[in-house]
């Protein structure tokens, strides 16, 4: 029994995802008890549709935080791609074409970032700050400002499900994760990101090429910005420059409740998945709690801060459980 | 000329770091006015009696009276108002403040309303340097003062703050020879009014000049304490080395082949000056100097990691281009750096992602997860690495099997020459002899070693020759079988030899 305890106990410890599901479980309980409503498949089918664009911004954001890097420009990023990407459909070119179109501008925009961050010595931070009014400006240009409707292209990936209820956009998000998760575990590239988080100078003397890696990280980052971005058109079916203002915040919040700490070095996308989750779930059962929504917005942000406390808590137990 | 009022009086000073005691029952004394200095090899224990004395460490056992009163032990803070002031190598100052802002850091004159007096401040600080006769201006920057005036600064610091016991730790190690004349004659001055002063220093010049006495410390016991002019340079390294044959590690000799590297000219600015040597197949060509000779520097040009402006290097008679540690590696060269948790270890990742780095490197863009499992717990066999698993975080191992974490990533690479700069540094007893094997094992495997190593016995009894490195340049290469500790001092310390007599008595 006490055995058993301590797998436990560090069951929760080592494994930040299992203590997310568990509060997930709490919160669907409670609210599905006061709102049956909450637990209807209609229910879980827009959760997850609403999920699915922070959770493509949450892998690039993953990816870079581990590595050392962030990038709060991704929300102005999708802002730009979508709206490049509805002008271009609406100017008559084929769908796929013009989304690929728009994803490949997301790349061009995150690469340009990693590769100011290199040539002025710059952190990311302030690279990235800087290039959010740079997006939206290009963006406003572009479309003088007014809103950019597709008039119902691309509806079967926006609004299609599989089996009936899980929508198409959440699946393609579950892809993105897979695939973060093998470049993350399975490839040098992986290695790479941990390491250059770890210790860069270490990094560097064991003949790791700081510089291309970091260029590599930025431009994955920018292929998850541009598939959120072509997600999140296909969703709403318009895009302006404001759009996506303000998720990359959400998806480094997911992140961070992930427990992925901001220094760098460790996380994985696994706790990422389930923080995504998390701030989906609760975000709908504050509203299925008739919650005004003046107070979810506070809520959520104090959902950040006790995501911290629990991370560095849970660094502390950890410490002393293996000691 | 010190007047006999004892101020400072540590006695039987221990102190113990696990199983080890870096000091052991020292007793030292401080008269009001004298220059005491402080020497010992590396690791003699001189940093930690500084340390107990400025209150950054407390001893085992022992005593310390200072102006009177007694203390088991002293905080830094106890220390500073008691007027302990210690002067460190590297300065600490805000180098984007002035220099009158500095003197007043943290004590601020202020005028009503909390306002900063800067013209009171300035004021005092001129009167102050006046009075030391120091030429600085008080609304310089401190970033673009010379090192020099850094250092003095710090002591014009200490001075403000009333200090009465001066300590200095190499104060000299980053001057010039103008520059260490006008510190040694502000410490001279600084004597003269009562103050006393605890000067440690690797240059036995400096020692004669300015010392009244001299301490002498070696592996934590104190050998002495004399009057400088009783001792002449050879009589004092004398008295720092001297050591029983049993410390020295009887390696196997292997047979040396023929040169992989060779060394030319190598040349960087304030790096390497002119440096050349060529290292064999099988042979363990051995680095010594004093800290700051420039040994590490010449290891970083060699591995790209810094870059020369000119001299060659030539691989197996080729000449090559080294322009990153990428192809430093590619050649075939490997590093075990001295600060292993800065410049190798990832602290926070596995053994596994820390051994396989270097096979990774190597390796495709999808990881070969099988292999890198069965190369690591064949490390961790092959090298006796102490972990409960082959998944633990690499901070939490020992100094000694960390250092063997870096050891074994580069044991299956191809490489040929391997850097080892202070293989021992920090590591216990026990994994240190296995570094030792494992440094002849793979000279015995035709492998050409670079070691540079601080410890004397490492630096002897391990290599074949020994590259001798003052001021960044090469002085001489030595036979390691043919030489003393005490000449390899006096070479480092830059002792002319007396009449030829140093290759008397040679060890192995």
């Amino acid at each position: 029994m006490m055995e058993l305890s301590g797998k436990l106990k560090h069951l929760f410890v080592s494994r930040q995802w299992v203590f997310l599901v568990l509060v997930m479980v709490i919160i669907s309980i409670f609210t599905g008890a006061v709102n049956p409503r909450f637990l209807t498949i209609r229910n879980l089918t827009n959760l997850l549709s609403q999920v699915a664009v922070i959770g493509l911004l949450a892998c690039g954001a993953t990816i870079l935080i581990i590595s050392g890097e962030i990038d709060i420009s991704a929300g102005a990023n999708v802002g730009l791609t979508a709206c490049i990407a509805a002008i271009l459909m609406r100017s008559g070119m084929s769908s796929p074409l013009a989304a690929l179109l728009g994803i490949l501008v997301a790349i061009v925009c995150s690469t340009l970032i990693g590769v100011g961050c290199i040539i002025f010595r710059a952190p990311s931070f302030i690279i990235s700050l800087a290039s959010i009014s740079v997006f939206k400006g290009v963006a406003l240009a572009l479309t003088s400002g007014t809103l950019q409707m597709i008039m119902g292209r691309m509806e079967y990936l926006g609004s299609g499900t599989v089996l009936g209820f899980i929508p198409i956009i959440f699946m393609i998000t579950l892809l993105g994760y897979v695939a973060t998760h093998a470049i993350l575990s399975y490839t040098k590239l992986g290695r790479h990101v941990y390491a250059i988080g770890d210790n860069p100078r270490a990094a560097f003397l064991a003949g790791i090429n700081i510089a291309r890696n970091k260029i590599a990280f930025f431009a994955l980052n920018g292929f998850f910005v541009g598939l959120a971005a072509i997600l999140l058109l296909a969703r709403v079916g318009a895009a302006q420059p404001t759009t996506g203002s303000g998720m990359e915040l959400q998806a480094i919040g997911a992140v961070v409740i992930g427990g992925t700490p901001m220094t760098g070095g460790k996380g994985n996308v696994v706790g990422t998945f389930f923080g995504v989750l998390l701030w989906g779930l609760i975000a709908n059962a504050l509203n299925m709690l008739g919650i005004s929504p003046f107070w979810q917005e506070a809520t959520m942000g104090s959902l950040i801060i006790v995501a911290v406390a629990i991370t560095s808590l849970r660094a502390l137990a950890e410490k002393s459980l293996l000691a | 000329m010190p007047n006999n009022h004892c101020i400072l009086s540590m006695r039987r000073i221990s102190k113990r770091y696990g199983d080890m005691y870096a000091l052991s029952n020292v007793d030292f004394d401080l008269y009001a006015g004298e220059v005491h200095c402080l020497v010992g090899e590396n690791g003699a224990g001189k940093s930690t009696l500084i340390k107990i004395l400025s209150g950054a460490e407390r001893p085992t056992t022992g005593s310390i009276e200072l102006f009177g009163h007694s203390f088991p032990f002293l905080t830094p803070d106890r220390a500073l108002n008691l007027g302990v002031a210690t002067i460190y190598q590297d300065v600490e100052l805000v180098s984007s403040l002035t220099v009158a802002d500095n003197i007043f850091l943290g004590h601020e004159r202020c005028k009503a309303g909390g306002f900063v007096d800067y013209a009171a401040q300035r004021a005092a600080t001129q009167e102050l340097l006046d009075t030391l006769n120091i030429h600085i201006d008080p609304d310089e920057i401190v970033a673009n003062l010379p090192p020099a005036q850094q250092q003095m600064l710090q002591i014009v610091k200490a001075l403000h703050h009333e200090a009465k016991i001066l300590i200095m730790d190499e104060p000299t190690v980053s001057l010039g020879i103008e520059e260490t004349q006008a510190l040694m004659n502000l410490v001279r001055r600084l004597a003269a009014e009562q103050i006393g002063i605890i000067y440690i220093s690797h240059n036995l010049d400096e020692v004669f000049a300015i010392g009244h006495r001299v301490t002498v410390l070696k592996d934590g016991l104190k050998v002495g304490t004399f009057k400088t002019e009783e001792l002449d340079e050879h009589s004092l390294a004398a008295k720092m080395i001297g050591r029983e044959r049993s410390d020295f590690f009887e390696r196997k000799r292997v047979k040396i082949g023929e040169p992989v590297l060779e060394v030319r000219n190598l040349t960087a600015p304030r790096l390497a000056n002119n440096v050349s040597f060529t290292v064999h197949r099988g042979e363990i060509l051995g680095f010594g100097g004093l800290v700051g000779a420039g040994r590490s520097e010449v290891m970083r040009l060699l591995f790209g990691i810094d870059q020369a402006v000119s001299g060659e290097v030539l691989l197996r008679g080729r000449p090559l281009k080294i322009r990153s540690p990428g192809d430093a590696i590619e050649a075939g060269f490997c590093i075990i750096p001295e600060d292993r948790k800065k410049e190798a270890l990832l602290l926070s990742r596995s053994l596994v992602e820390n051994v396989a780095i270097i096979k990774n490197e190597k390796g495709n863009l999808i990881l070969d997860r099988p292999g890198e499992r069965s190369l690591v717990q064949k490390m961790i066999e092959r090298l006796s690495i102490a972990t409960t698993s082959m998944h633990k975080i690499v901070g939490q191992l020992s100094g000694g099997n960390q250092q063997k974490v870096v050891i074994a990533r580069w044991l299956e690479s191809e490489a040929d020459i391997f850097i080892f700069d202070e293989p021992t540094k920090g590591v216990d007893i026990g994994a240190k002899r296995q570094i030792y094997d494992l440094m002849v094992g793979l000279a015995e495997a035709g492998k050409a070693i670079l070691m540079v190593s601080s410890d004397m016995t490492e630096l002897i009894s391990m290599s074949d020759r020994i590259v001798i490195m003052r001021d960044n340049t090469v002085v001489d290469i030595v036979d390691a079988t043919s030489v003393t500790e005490q000449s390899l001092v006096e070479a480092f310390l830059g002792i002319e030899p007396r009449g030829g007599k140093e290759h008397d008595g040679a060890i192995g």
